[in-house]
């Protein structure tokens, strides 16, 4: 069997995602064994001028992390879209807009601003922001523009296959990474690399009646072990997140924010969050419920860590 | 008029970078210009989330 | 901002709420056509999910009505919307939404003309809030 092409790609992200990928181990030997790697900026190498000089289809598999967040990171979307038989979106910021996307709570100018002028370590008495073109003795530099608006890769390009996870697990990786060596890979459009069922279904925690008459913030208990964490009151994600992580976070005693994405059929996580919390809210006049809601620090910030890009909702009235 | 070499993107670090080279007439180099194309602004978009919360938000700084 | 019409989405219980806005049309109560009503089998039926996508898809201002507390027929959905509605006005506020846009009320069978106020003095509080500003952000849209 030929070889196969595979690239990988960061956008805007952290560099976790690809980590993730070495952290295959040795396995890493048996990709490479499978595939030429054409273009991995962080452990390998490859050059946008060597990936433009490629006939459309020559990559088999692209595995692109990251959100879109400004002009380069979409031109090279689009760039790997064209040369790439399969694109996936791997990890939560290419399939929902991931941690970088919080910021589509704000507005650009306030990022750009807080960024370069105001943060304690700056020192910008001209106030100079990055130009996309700038013009030097030498002649013409360019930046990318930075977008309005965080995007998730298919709010740029066509996707095939989803791979969630921030990061996706080696474990996970590894299926996904055999899935498609062997040719064996589900229809189009699917999610990869998870289950099909709620991360509770695989959480151990002993499950018994979802009453709670407060919630607490992570720092405020310590929560019994045993115990499902939302019954002690800790705003944990698992009803609304697909399994396939292993229940890393609820083993760390720690409440799920959902990086696994929503669950099959639900289109936004956040809603179906608020739908959830409401029924296991134990109180019943509204001024109970005030009070019980005035315990919960940033609901929004909080039911969308890993969706911004995909709330129905994203960048309103802005 | 002298050369302009574009390496781009830089590899096998974390983060984005790209490096424009000039040369003189000579082949000697006049001017390099390194630049980080890429922001995300933690800065201002980690405003407004519980401090408790913020290792689990910043740890996705970097990755690597 | 005189001239614009504000597009409503109602989502109106089977039992109390409907039956309300029936009452109303049968007595020739006069409210404001800005209403689309979607009848739910009960107000603790009306998902997070239908109200974000409502806005996101053209709507401008949601209505969710249902039983008095006490009288749901199905005892308790009612006070799932009780508890779902007032998170998710939080919600809405942190994205930048006007919490005012959505309203949550409580209409029995009989209160045809209390139905017809709500719905007046509701399409007057939206009109006056201006359109619910999308953003284009599907595949294929503008990016930026
Ligand atoms: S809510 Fe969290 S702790 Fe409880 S069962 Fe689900 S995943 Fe486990
Ligand atoms: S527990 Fe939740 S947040 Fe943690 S890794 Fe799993 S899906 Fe992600
Ligand atoms: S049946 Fe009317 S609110 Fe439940």
């Amino acid at each position: 069997m030929a070889k196969l092409n595979l690239a990988l790609y960061w956008a805007s992200s952290c560099g976790g995602c690809d980590v993730a990928v070495l952290d295959v181990n040795e396995k890493i030997l048996d990709i490479a064994a499978v595939a030429d790697i054409v273009l991995w900026p962080v452990a390998v190498d490859g050059k946008y001028a060597d990936i433009e000089a490629m006939e459309p289809g020559t990559i088999d598999v692209c595995l692109f992390n990251g959100a879109v967040r400004n002009s380069e990171n979409e031109h090279i979307a689009m760039l790997l879209r064209e040369k790439s038989k399969v694109m996936v979106a791997f990890g939560s910021c290419a399939v929902s807009g991931g941690i970088p996307a919080l910021a589509n709570f704000k507005e650009r100018d306030e990022v750009l601003k807080r960024v370069f002028m105001e943060t304690p370590s700056t020192v910008n008495p001209e106030g100079v922001l990055p130009l996309t073109r700038c013009e030097v003795p030498e002649g013409t530099l360019s930046l990318p523009e930075f977008y309005k608006y965080v995007h998730c890769l298919d709010q740029v390009v066509e996707v095939d296959y989803y791979v969630p996870g921030c990061p996706p697990t080696p474990q996970r990786i590894w299926d996904v990474v055999q899935a498609i060596v062997s040719g064996n890979l589900p229809p189009r459009g699917a999610t990869v690399g998870a289950t099909e069922k709620s991360l509770c279904d695989e959480c151990k925690r002993i499950k018994q009646n979802k009453k709670v008459k407060r919630f607490y913030r992570v720092h405020e208990i310590i929560p019994d072990p045993e115990r499902c964490l939302l019954e002690q009151g800790l705003l944990c994600m698992g009803p609304v997140t697909r399994g396939g992580c292993g229940a890393q976070c609820i083993s760390a005693n720690m409440p799920c924010r959902g990086c696994y994405g929503p669950l099959p059929g639900v289109i936004d996580q956040g809603a179906k969050y608020i739908s959830s919390i409401g029924s296991i809210m134990d109180v019943q006049s509204p001024e109970e419920v005030e009070s019980l809601l005035e315990t919960i620090a940033d609901p929004a910030g909080t039911f969308y860590r890993f969706g911004m890009s995909t709330a129905l909702l994203r960048g309103a009235n802005r | 008029m002298g050369r302009r070499i574009t390496i781009d993107p830089i590899t096998r670090l974390e983060g984005h970078g790209k490096i424009e080279i000039f040369l003189d007439d000579a082949g000697a180099v006049e001017n390099v210009y390194f630049q980080i194309p890429e922001l995300r602004g933690f800065e201002k978009f980690c405003e407004g989330r519980p401090v408790e919360e913020l290792p689990r938000i910043v740890s996705r700084i970097c990755g690597v | 901002m005189e001239n614009f019409e504000p597009k409503i989405i109602g989502f109106l219980c089977n039992w109390c709420s409907y039956a309300g806005a029936d009452l109303a049309g049968v007595g020739r109560m006069q409210y404001p056509s800005n209403l689309r009503v979607i009848r739910v089998m009960c107000s603790g039926r009306v998902d997070p999910t239908f109200v974000f996508k409502a806005l996101s898809e053209g709507a401008d201002g949601v209505l969710i009505a249902g039983c008095h507390p006490g009288d749901c027929h199905y005892t308790d959905g009612n006070y799932n919307t009780l508890k779902r509605i007032p998170l998710m006005l939080k919600v809405l506020e942190q994205f930048g939404v006007e919490k005012e846009r959505v309203r949550m009320e409580w209409i029995s069978a009989a209160e045809g003309s209390i139905f017809a106020g709500v719905v007046k003095e509701f399409t007057e509080t939206v009109r006056k809030l201006g359109p619910y500003k999308r953003n284009g952000l599907e595949r294929g849209g503008k990016v930026g």
